[in-house]
């Protein structure tokens, strides 16, 4: 099984540097984060922490997920490769986890360039900048980073429209994001504990302040394998309907 | 080798497969015949493994296809009808991604991509990307991807679709070729083809197989009851009357057609009759002949219809189902 999900996985991460979309998944990730860090981080006179820049990671990530998650099954069922896919000797599980693993794996490539901007902070400031809220700040940036593929993911597994795939998950996302700040702000007070448990906001803010959370991490590793599992669903259930 | 036995798929209200059940024993080389939509690509998708049949079962190479699909589908290799391969990937790099799925270790990848690209001539196209390939390129890397493990079952499915006459010519003799040592199951509208690639024709129709038979035999079965064209003036009203009496004296006559409806309108002052005999009946050209010449019919043409697959799979796949009879293996 873990050789199957290496060869899926590394077919889908590396398909994404063959292609021109992928390039510019890059770049566009890499330029928002150039511009949000000289915005937030790197300003004379203010304490030298990346606070601020992992407290908006998660918008940071919006535009960019979805992108390479609507690809993961919808090109495949739009192109017919889906076929021979799933007629080789492939469990849906290992296909699943392999495509799963295949854009996590270049989303940690496309994060990595933003490694640099730390190292920078670290040389241009003075008092240096505590590591801690920087390294949990990384950690929030991958399992948000997670949490958003998994449903793109899942969202890509239910049509063969990769268009239809990136609205849908932009639009969850945004939802996902905005939707319980507003319900905290402006909703009924019974629906208050519901937003602060979906909140990402209260979760990321945590994180960029060096604060890990074992809610937190069980609330990202349960959510990323409860929508693992769903694709999975998706996936099987297209053998009794196709 | 594959056991299809009362098989059954529906999309929503519409039954593409209903109750079908054949064998294919190791060696044979099965044709699925039938025009669009009688179910081939569903038939064809449950014995791969891609869908699941509603009811009945379904086995490859002794394994059942349900309960342990992976070891039924490692029994297969599969050419789907439309080739779909990543654009983006080079020719070797495609290949060696399906020998991983197989579970290939480097070295085993290696030699089974070389068989490959040597066995489908792709030598000259192994570095190039699949994308900028053409259609006959495309369908032999899928081909090649099929044949990577070396599966004991070949399963095409419109295996020249698309392609030029000199591409369905290499095509077929690669074919021809594979399945000296395999089992093979091609599905194709084509009647030319199967009649060339197989040594048994199944053929569908509304979901139901409708014959199922070596194609020598079906034909050969056929001809068993031979009919007879033939085309005599019509010069007086009331001759088509005085005609069909003459044809009703012959012996062995057992069915007397007048005009088909397409030709009646091209040939003017002529009827045409299609004269169907017995089984086992003899040669009736020369009792046909006597008896226009006693009545004083006069014949343009006498012609013995030698039935072919196409007018075989035509007339089967026009009948109704209750009409049609699948004639065993």
């Amino acid at each position: 099984m873990i050789a199957r999900v290496h060869a899926i996985a590394s077919r889908e991460c590396g398909s994404f540097f063959r292609l021109p979309a992928g390039w510019i998944v890059l770049s566009l990730f890499a330029l928002l984060c150039g511009t949000l860090f000289t915005l937030q981080t790197l300003v004379p006179g203010n304490p030298a922490t990346m606070r601020g820049f992992f407290t908006l990671s998660g918008w940071l990530l919006i535009p960019v997920v979805p992108a390479i998650s609507m690809r993961l099954f919808s090109e495949e069922y739009r192109s017919g490769t889906f076929e021979a896919l799933a007629t080789s000797p492939v469990g849906d599980l290992s296909l699943v986890l392999g495509k799963f693993l295949g854009a996590f794996l270049f989303l940690l490539i496309m994060g990595l360039p933003s490694v640099v901007l730390s190292l920078v902070l670290f040389k241009a400031s003075d008092p240096k900048p505590e590591i801690g809220p920087i390294l949990t700040g990384y950690l929030s940036l991958v399992l948000l980073g997670s949490f958003y593929l998994a449903i793109g993911l899942f969202i890509s597994s239910l049509t063969a429209n990769q268009t239809l795939a990136f609205l849908a998950t932009l639009f969850v996302l945004i939802a996902f994001l905005a939707g319980p700040a507003v319900a905290v702000h402006n909703g009924p007070a019974w629906i208050r504990p519901i937003a602060d448990l979906l909140s990402l906001d209260i979760r990321t803010r945590d994180f960029a302040k060096g604060v890990v959370d074992t809610r937190h991490l069980i609330f990202f590793i349960s959510s990323i394998a409860l929508l693992i599992t769903l694709a999975f669903a998706s996936v099987h259930s297209r053998r009794w309907r196709g | 080798m594959i056991t299809v036995s009362r098989v059954h798929k529906k999309f929503g209200k519409i039954h593409a497969v209903r109750g079908i059940t054949f064998e294919l024993v190791p060696g044979q080389v099965a044709g699925l015949l039938g025009p669009n939509g009688a179910g081939k690509t569903s038939t064809i998708r449950m014995i791969t493994g891609y869908s699941t049949p509603d009811s009945g079962q379904v086995s490859v190479g002794g394994y059942d296809a349900l309960l342990q699909p992976l070891a039924a589908r490692r029994c297969v290799g599969y050419l789907p009808e439309a080739a779909p391969l990543y654009p983006e990937m080079r020719t070797v790099d495609y290949l060696s991604y399906r020998a991983r799925l197989y579970g290939m270790d480097r070295a085993m990848r290696a030699s089974a991509v070389r068989r490959a690209i040597d066995r489908c001539w792709l030598g000259d196209v192994a570095v190039r990307r699949v994308g900028k390939l053409s259609k006959g390129y495309k369908q032999r890397v899928c081909l090649a991807a099929a044949l990577l493990h070396e599966p004991p079952v070949l399963v095409l499915d419109e295996p020249t679709n698309g392609l030029d006459p000199s591409q369905i010519r290499e095509t077929r003799e690669l074919i021809k070729e594979l399945s000296r040592e395999r089992t093979m199951l091609v599905s194709s509208h084509i009647l030319a083809e199967i009649e060339r690639l197989c040594n048994r024709v199944i053929i569908m129709a509304r979901g139901e197989v409708r014959a199922d038979a070596d194609p020598a035999a079906l034909v050969a079965r056929a001809r068993e009851r031979a009919s007879y064209v033939v085309q005599c003036r019509r010069s007086r009203p009331g001759d088509d009357e005085r005609m069909y009496k003459v044809w009703q004296n012959i012996p062995h006559i057992a069915d007397i057609q007048p005009d088909t409806p397409d030709r009646a309108a091209t040939v003017q002052g002529w009827s045409i009759w299609m004269l169907a005999a017995k089984p086992g009946a003899p040669d009736l050209r020369e009792q046909i002949a006597q008896a226009a010449l006693d009545a004083g019919v006069l014949i343009r043409e006498l012609r013995h219809e030698v039935p072919t697959l196409e007018k075989i799979f035509l007339k089967l796949v026009e009948e109704a189902p209750e009409q049609a009879q699948a004639v065993p293996a």
